[in-house]
């Protein structure tokens, strides 16, 4: 399927619809666990403005840190799965925080307290390392679908648009159907195994490409 | 501290007539109400206005749905917000009255009553807002004195950092339209239940009119075996405490004593009237079964109180008690 065109690039509409979709699905799980987060702070650091200066503090920084390695990475390896592995990376320390955030919530307020340094250490365990490795996607996804440098704006617009998308979805869903329904630890189990099936996607796109 | 004024006009036509001690602030001020001093907190909107001798503080510009607090600068004994006397039926309730501890200071009545009718029992507040208590200091008569104090932090927060234990916990914490989740889940009640002394009690302001009242009930319950509700113009006190249900005739002998000993200005004896109870297992129409106990997993709170629960019936009172 995929394979024609440029060296790197992926071409082909069901190889190009992947990478979007899971541009889709990735920047939904994104913010929606940032939402989320709050609901794994709130009953150690307080409901306050310091702990969602926090969340989103830490979320940006992911996002930084993410679109510098993630764009490194791909430069060297422009390979579908370098996504893949991030995304499965993610999905596996997720499926860890349901049954580790409270303990580890209680430790750094006993042992640092709930001040802004207790607040961005507890923010960062949680999300810090999930979050970068969801950060690569965006420009590994740019890098992969680009095909000449003439469509560089419209890719890379596409991409971040559709991601952003994702991410006004993930917020609202999360907020308004999925906390009310299910259950702050179930859902980050789905948002696990979203990340797991977004992972395997790019995984048998990085085989197809071959 | 907040009041439900959405719902208070049919609590407040009920209890006028069948209660002598209705004075809401605004029926008793006189003249033109005027903006004092409006500020923004870390945390809120905070205005005061004055009216006659009054102060209000409310916490938004519509101050018709977030006063929080009401002082009458003439008299700070008086509770002029209508709820806020039931807060104090946890005095009939309590083994012993040494120590209160109020989550949710706001304007800071509750307390300051207690205080000023129990001056040798501890009083401890803990309020999220600095500019609150600022507020508080300023216009609402609060000041520095023994046995009285004000801490500053999230209420579930400063339950886990502290082992002190108190016979009475007030809860109070409502900040207009935000309910924080955390201190209304099963989690939360039993930190509380760690910080009772034996025979104590809660005492918690609840809003009935939305589903949200409904799961409250079913958690507090989930913790505390035995619930009392008191109907307050509108509002709901709720206390909760472990152990066997006290009987009518002994918590009317407890109100009459505990009035008299302190001198109280409204009497406890009284409020019994309101005193309601739901069968053991919380059924009878009066809470929604569908209603689930909240915890810190699950806890939609924004959700629940966006439904409205119209049509909630009380039992009529115990026929033996006052």
């Amino acid at each position: 399927m995929a394979g024609s065109g440029t060296e790197y690039s992926l071409s082909g509409g069901a190889a190009q619809a992947t990478v979007l979709g899971n541009a889709f699905f990735v920047g939904s799980v994104l913010m929606g666990f940032e939402m989320l987060g709050s609901r794994y702070l709130f009953p150690y650091f307080g409901g306050g403005i310091g702990t969602w200066a926090g969340l989103i503090s830490t979320v940006l920084a992911a996002l930084t840190i993410g679109y510098f390695i993630g764009g490194a990475i791909v430069d060297r390896h422009p390979s579908p799965r370098v996504i893949a592995v991030s995304s499965a990376v993610a999905a596996a320390y997720l499926a860890l925080v349901p049954v580790s955030a409270d303990p580890v919530m209680e430790i750094i307020l006993n042992r640092i307290g709930d001040g802004p340094a207790g607040i961005l250490i507890a923010s960062s365990i949680l999300l810090l390392l999930p979050l970068s490795f969801l950060g690569t996607f965006s420009p590994v996804a740019v890098r992969l679908l680009l095909r000449s440098t003439a469509e560089t704006g419209r890719i890379a617009g596409l991409v971040y648009g559709i991601s952003t998308i994702g991410n006004i979805f993930g917020t609202l869903f999360t907020t308004f159907w999925l906390i009310p329904t299910l259950g702050s630890r179930n859902i980050t189990y789905i948002y696990a195994g979203v990340l797991a099936l977004s992972a395997l996607s790019m995984f048998i796109l990085g085989r197809a490409r071959r | 501290m907040y009041k439900f004024t959405r719902s208070a006009l049919w609590g407040a036509a009920f209890l006028a007539t069948s209660f002598g001690l209705w004075s809401e602030a605004h029926a008793q001020a006189q003249g033109p109400r005027s903006l004092v001093e409006s500020k923004e907190s870390l945390y809120n909107n905070i205005y005061v206005y004055k009216q006659g001798s009054y102060y209000d503080m409310t916490f938004g510009y519509n101050r018709r749905l977030y006063t929080e607090s009401s002082y009458n600068t003439l008299d700070d004994r008086e509770l002029p917000m209508f709820y806020t006397r039931f807060m104090t039926t946890s005095l009939i309730y309590a083994k012993n009255v040494t120590s209160v501890l109020e989550i949710g200071f706001g304007g800071g009545r509750t307390s300051w009553y207690l205080h000023r009718f129990l001056p040798d029992m501890s009083v401890t507040s803990v309020e999220l807002d600095p500019g609150v208590e600022a507020m508080a200091r300023k216009y609402f008569g609060i000041r520095d004195e023994p046995n009285f104090k004000i801490a500053n932090s999230d209420g579930r927060l400063y339950l886990q950092k502290s082992k002190d234990k108190y016979d009475i916990i007030l809860i109070d914490a409502y900040r207009g339209p935000f309910v924080p989740f955390h201190l209304l889940t099963k989690e939360f009640y039993q930190l509380v239940k760690e910080h009772l002394n034996e025979g104590g009690v809660v005492a918690q302001n609840v809003e009935p009119s939305t589903m949200l009242f409904d799961s409250a009930v079913k958690t507090i319950h989930s913790v505390f075996p035995q619930e009392d509700f008191y109907l307050a113009e509108g509002n709901v006190v709720t206390i909760a405490y472990d152990g066997p249900p006290r009987s009518p005739d002994e918590l009317n002998k407890s109100a009459e004593d505990r009035t008299a000993q302190f001198k109280l200005r409204y009497p406890l004896a009284g409020m019994l009237s309101q005193r309601r109870r739901l069968p053991p297992d919380i059924s009878g129409g009066t809470i929604d079964p569908s209603a689930k106990v909240l915890t810190d997993d699950f806890a939609p709170v924004e959700t629940l109180k966006a439904v409205e629960n119209h049509n909630r019936k009380w039992p009529d009172q115990e026929p033996n008690t006052h």
